[in-house]
């Protein structure tokens, strides 16, 4: 006979639809979706995002140009050419497709990698959850398997990490962000038992909590009591399980193999996201290029040429290859893409700086369509000419891949509702057509 | 849902009411002005157990002269003649009176748009925050949310609009939503009818007032009527009662009041929106509340484009025995008076062993050692509840504590961005230095916003090594010591709150001119740039103007309610912001409800930083004494401190009684808390014996590594940015790069880091570790389970508890890996996470 709680953030959320259309039982936003195409079941059912940081020079890869060093090369699909740094990936250029007109927000790499990966500028009053979140949340994990994953963490800084994260959606959609796989003795921490606790020691410390515990749970009520309850479950069963040791565990993977993907950090984080997405992982972030890799201010052409495009270009065929062998291809977006451009012009140092105004990216797979271009840019690179295509456009045709309703909107906390594919101006991004 | 059958029974069985005690009339004295007047009143009846109840549904009136007035049913009455009329309530057996004074009702009033087509706008919910009321409106048409702006209204709807986030200009062509040719064609009309297509449905019907109303002012000409003056705005809205308790199927009316800018008021509750917060514990329909569930809501009012809010209660039938508690201070007869008139009852005091162990988290963050435990459990000094709390006060732990929970709040950080370590070191330092020398907190707000040169608090103006943008300083200075959200204004008026961009900025404008010097590219001097005159520096050639972003006008420094406040060129205009802020109601309010929930694990107002009259206080005359108890002291939050920890309503038991299981937010027993990260993980230290090392890795600088001090708590790092530990970030440390949130909510890393993580095994299988001690010294099961249950729990074991632990170590074949795995599921379980 207690007064029974309010229920945390009711408050806020019911006010709104209180003040709008309590009485007819529905929330406005919903009841103008209504008219919204509900999408078709997707064939999607997860996503690699093999994250380049830094920014890779438009014009030096998916755009080539007469400002580039380099030439343009055709690929194995009629009328598409890339750069010739690229030479592996053009012999499969029909699997992917190239948007030649990103048009993006924020200038410098901590606004720029929030924007693309959230949609969203940054605002402090404000967590906005990632791509990765969103698609976790809306599909749900699979196989028992991390639904959401991002390879190698940031080794120091924790900025980055936490845009890659949950914002206000919460702890069970955040990425498990786990260490660099190609360094010698890679673990993933606390995802399996310490060597010194055998098996039957687990039982033998379930029974100790049941004791240690139990005094204290019978006279207290913890409200978040059962919702640890439920992940200490959920994770006795994944350090048990053998499917999710297997889908982390790298070294069954061949060595030939590894080779062709790479046997440097991106290489190998996008192997592993390979390996993760067949046991049943939704989302990985592949983010082998840290510390800025593409960022590319000095001694741009020397970047890509030598250090940046090969590894790109050995690493991304290899994940075509493996997902179309594999079945996987089908039923896995692939998306290739930093957090900006750069510039068309070369400064001093002989780099490109940032230019999130026009810029490029790649992606296919999951049902999207390949072999196809979306978009133009002028003749150096620098301003759209066609076709402008917003972050919210793409996470939208992603969506779409995935049968994830794309107009949909989060309510936060306060009540603000927050679209999931946010496009420019507040609008809500549209599935590119010429894709899905 | 196990309670719904008792509670059906007990009503059954309740029957006859116990008359009233007393009866009044609320208002008992009103002033109606102008023809048509009308007031509602209400007929409360007040009971033997503290509760009230409407009884104006029953009431027979009798007027002293029926020529002046009218009654109306339900209590409304009605002005005929100006002059005094008494009129006598009788109910229950009881009377009582209320005089109500006529005037002027020879005077018609002027039609207002904002009142008599803002009103409609608002109660139809044309203009709520879900509808058109929205940031950018609905379908082309925005209004202001509650009809807050009537001028920006008036200009939609008679003229059309387009609406940008980021310029005051309109863009493409205007849709009026009138016809001033064919009213009946109005679109406004044509919508709100459902006669065409409209996303929001039908509002009202073809014919009704509300259509005639609009109709006529259309046809009218659709006049703005009088400007807002003195005389006709609304400054206040007021609910009585600001609590509303009722049974199962009780009800009540919300008496609706505006308060004149002139000090005159008037009974709005015909023209207000209600809505309820939680439908399934009480509905509204005009202004009558009726109960639903056991629970607690609120109803939100809104009415003059202004918002208030009461509380709901239902709650069960009486209770036949209800004993009070002593009261220890002022805040338990605040909080047991109110449980009293919910009829929930309070658990006991805590045990010894509780109250020690959550005391000393909640005073100094760390667990009481075994010895300290055995003594105070054996002492019977009446007083050492109140002694242990002043001991604890005076530790170098305590201070340590309340540095790092202000360390949070203030954001003491080094952050990827190039500044010189020394200046946030300095920062650091000041907060330290404020905690140890318990520095009154107005001195310490003002030493903060008002900060000026190379000193420990300017450095919190350089998010990294560029002067942060004044909107969002602003911002977090109100968000800080205002317990206010202002950002949503930073674009756009607040869309539930009154907030509007214009005060946003106006505030901001303060900090406009907030500039630095010097070239180290580390170290810099912040000082306020004057406009006019060019200084030498680099970064600012004399142009430090602010400007709206949706008007382009400059900006000038403006505190909330439009003073300008603009000084010389040279004076530091923060000086006069902190000054105002400190003294302002809403700072002490602010600071007391954050120091609450420290305590509590929710604030009066919850979340404690959004203060709304859409959020409103559980306890709000406790919130206004504990304010101005803490002005009284001089800000001294010692003070503070020491009054919310002697209060009974803290030093309650965490058991729940059956009748107070649910109870979330009246603090009828403790709450566990899940300790922060920094917390249990010097506990873990603490009750193993092996501290935690922490390493220094500044982000992408990886030549900085180091070690802390050995021994460094978590709690005592200051610069927690420069030490990697996977613990506490997956515990919930925050970043501190924008204000922090800690959810202190489970999730799956915790508890595979708890199962398999290394804080947990190697603490346990280290040689220097207590246990190992214990093994070492021979120690017997029983005393290795008790120094543990001291260490962790801060009390003994059962009997039932020892033996069966001693059972378990016995059938395990490895009596050390047996000791392990016990000491593991010590500080795994829920007793040893949790302060409670």
């Amino acid at each position: 006979m207690g007064v029974k709680p309010m229920q945390e953030g009711s408050c806020r959320r019911d006010f709104l639809k209180a003040g709008s259309l309590g009485f007819l039982g529905i929330h406005l936003s919903q009841f103008l979706r209504a008219a919204a195409a509900t999408p078709a079941k997707g064939k999607a059912q997860s996503c690699i995002l093999l994250w380049l940081e830094g920014g890779p020079s438009q014009v030096d890869t998916w755009d080539p140009k007469p400002n580039s060093a380099f030439k343009p090369i055709s690929t194995n699909v009629p009328g598409i050419q890339i750069s010739e740094l690229l030479p592996n990936t053009a012999k499969r250029m029909d699997k992917l497709s190239i948007v030649r007109s990103m048009h993006t927000m924020g200038s410098d790499h901590p606004q720029g990698t929030h924007y693309a990966i959230t949609g969203h500028e940054v605002n402090p009053a404000m967590h906005f959850p990632s791509l990765g979140s969103i698609i976790s949340k809306e599909m749900g994990p699979r196989n028992g398997v991390p639904a959401h994953v991002l390879v190698p963490q940031w080794e120091k800084s924790r900025q980055y990490e936490e845009y890659f994260r949950s914002g206000f959606l919460g702890p069970e959609v955040d990425p498990m962000a786990i260490p660099d796989p190609s360094k010698d003795g890679f673990q993933v921490p606390d995802l399996s038992l310490p060597k010194s606790v055998s098996l039957p020691a687990v039982e033998n410390r379930k029974a100790f909590l049941k004791v240690v515990d139990n005094h204290y749970r019978a006279a207290y009520e913890g409200v978040e009591h059962a919702n640890m309850d439920g992940f200490t479950a959920q994770a006795w069963k994944m350090l048990l399980n053998p499917a999710v040791q297997n889908a982390f565990d790298l070294s069954k993977e061949p060595d030939k193999l590894k080779e062709r993907y790479g046997k440097d950090a991106f290489g190998q984080s996008t192997l592993l996201a390979r390996r993760l997405v067949e046991s049943g992982t939704r989302f990985v972030t592949a983010a082998g290029f840290h510390s800025n890799s593409w960022d590319t201010h000095a001694k741009n052409d020397e970047g890509h040429r030598d250090r940046l495009c090969p590894v790109l270009d050995r690493t991304l065929p290899a994940l075509l290859d493996d997902l179309e062998a594999r079945g996987l291809l089908e039923s896995t977006v692939v998306l290739a893409m930093g957090e900006f451009g750069r510039t068309p012009f070369v400064n001093p140092d002989l780099g490109r700086d940032h230019w999130p105004t026009c810029w490029s990216l790649a992606l296919g797979g999951g049902g999207i369509k390949g072999g196809r271009v979306v978009g133009s840019s002028d003749e150096t690179g620098a301003r759209i000419t066609s076709r402008a295509i917003s972050m919210g456009d793409v996470f939208a045709t992603i969506y779409k891949a995935f049968g994830i309703d794309w107009t949909k909107e989060y309510d936060t906390p306060i009540g603000r509702p927050i679209k999931i594919a946010n496009s420019l101006e507040d609008t809500t991004g549209e599935p590119i057509a010429e894709l899905s | 849902m196990k309670w719904m059958l008792p509670i059906f029974l007990t009503v059954a069985a309740f029957g006859a009411d116990p008359p009233p005690v007393s009866i009044r009339v609320e208002p008992k004295e009103a002033s109606l002005r102008g023809s048509g007047a009308s007031q509602q009143l209400l007929v409360i009846g007040t009971y033997a157990d503290g509760g009230e109840r409407d009884l104006t549904g029953e009431t027979v009136w009798k007027l002293s002269d029926p020529v002046l007035a009218a009654m109306e049913p339900g209590g409304r009455l009605v002005a005929r003649t100006n002059g005094a009329v008494i009129a006598t309530a009788a109910a229950a057996g009881r009377t009582a009176v209320a005089t109500l004074h006529i005037q002027a009702v020879e005077a018609v009033r002027e039609f207002q748009f904002s009142r008599d087509i803002g009103g409609i706008l608002t109660q139809k919910g044309c203009n709520g925050s879900g509808c058109h009321g929205t940031v950018k409106g609905r379908g082309g048409f925005k209004l202001s949310p509650g009809g807050r702006t009537p001028k920006d209204d008036y200009e939609w709807i008679v003229k059309g609009g387009g609406y940008q986030v980021l310029t005051a200009e309109v863009k493409g062509p205007r849709t009026p939503r009138i016809d001033g040719k064919e009213p009946p064609k109005s679109l406004i009309l044509q919508k709100a009818t459902g006669s065409i297509a409209h996303g929001g449905g039908r509002r009202f019907a073809i014919g009704s007032a509300e259509y005639q109303a609009i109709l006529q002012w259309v046809a009218a000409g659709a006049p703005y009527g009088p400007e807002e003056g003195r005389e006709n705005r609304v400054t206040a809205l007021e609910v009585f009662p600001r609590v509303v308790t009722l049974e199962r199927n009780q009800e009540h009316r919300l008496l609706i009041t505006a308060r004149f800018a002139d000090g005159r008021t008037e009974d709005f509750s015909g023209q207000a929106l209600c809505a309820v917060n939680d439908q399934s514990v009480a509905t509204v329909s005009g202004c009558t509340v009726k109960a639903g569930r056991l629970g607690e809501t609120s109803v939100l009012v809104r009415a003059a484009g202004l918002a208030a809010s009461a509380t709901v209660g239902v709650i069960g039938p009486p209770l036949a025995a209800y004993s009070d508690p002593p009261r220890s201070n002022f805040i338990d007869g605040f909080v047991f008076d109110k449980l009293r008139r919910l009829r929930i009852p309070p658990s006991s005091l805590s045990s010894d062993q509780e109250f020690l162990r959550r005391i000393c988290l909640d005073l100094t963050g760390t667990l009481p050692p075994p010895e300290r435990t055995r003594q105070f459990l054996a002492s019977d000094d009446p007083a050492k509840r109140g002694n242990l709390i002043e001991t604890l006060m005076s530790t170098p732990e305590f201070v340590d504590y309340w540095t790092y929970r202000f360390d949070d709040l203030f954001r003491v950080g080094v952050f990827p961005n190039g500044i010189n370590v020394k200046w946030s070191q300095m920062y650091a330092e000041w907060v330290r230095d404020s905690i140890a020398s318990n520095k009154p907190y107005d001195q310490m707000a003002r030493e903060r916003i008002a900060a000026q040169g190379y000193d420990g608090p300017t450095r919190h103006y350089l998010p990294y090594d560029v002067i942060g943008p004044a909107g969002e300083t602003m911002a977090e200075e109100m968000r800080v010591f205002f317990g206010r959200r202002l950002d949503c204004a930073q674009c756009h008026n607040h869309p539930y709150e009154a907030w509007s961009q214009d005060q946003f900025w106006g505030l901001a404008a303060f900090f406009g001119r907030v500039s630095k010097m010097g070239d180290t590219g580390a170290e810099y001097v912040v000082f306020d740039h004057p406009t006019n005159e060019a200084m030498g520096n680099g970064d600012v050639n004399g142009s430090i103007k602010l400007f709206h972003p949706r008007t382009k006008a400059e900006l000038k420094p403006a505190l909330l309610d439009g003073t300008v406040l603009q000084g010389s060129d040279r004076e530091n205009p923060r000086k006069a912001l902190a000054d105002w802020m400190v003294k302002h109601p809403y700072f002490a309010e602010a600071a007391v409800n954050r120091m609450w929930s420290n305590f509590f694990g929710r604030g009066l107002v919850d979340p404690v930083d959004d203060f709304r009259s859409t959020n409103p206080s559980t306890h709000p005359e406790l919130l206004d004494r504990l304010a101005a108890d803490f002005r009284e002291h001089g800000h001294d939050l010692r003070h503070l401190i020491r009054t919310i920890v002697s209060s009974r309503t803290y030093q309650l038991t965490g058991r729940p009684l059956e009748g107070n299981r649910d109870d979330r937010t009246n603090y009828s027993h403790a709450m566990p808390r899940a300790l922060d990260a920094e917390v249990i993980l010097d506990a873990i230290g603490t009750v193993t014996g092996v501290p935690e090392t922490f390493t220094t890795g500044v982000a992408d600088t990886p030549k900085a590594t180091g070690q802390a001090p050995a021994g460094t708590r978590a709690i005592a790092l200051r610069q927690p940015d420069l030490f990697y530990s996977r613990f506490l970030d997956i515990y919930g440390r925050p970043n501190r790069l924008t204000l922090p949130e800690r959810s202190g909510k489970a999730n799956l890393n915790e508890a595979l880091h708890m199962l398999a993580g290394a804080a947990y095994q190697d603490k346990l299988a280290a040689p220097e570790g207590i246990l190992r001690r214990l093994w070492n010294e021979g120690r017997t099961n029983d005393e290795v389970i008790e120094q543990f249950y001291l260490a962790a729990y801060s009390r003994f074991p059962e009997m039932a508890e020892s033996k069966a632990i001693r059972d378990l170590i016995a059938s395990n074949g490895n009596r050390e890996e047996a000791l392990r795995d016990f000491v593991w599921a010590l500080l795994c379980s829920r007793e040893f996470s949790e302060n409670h």
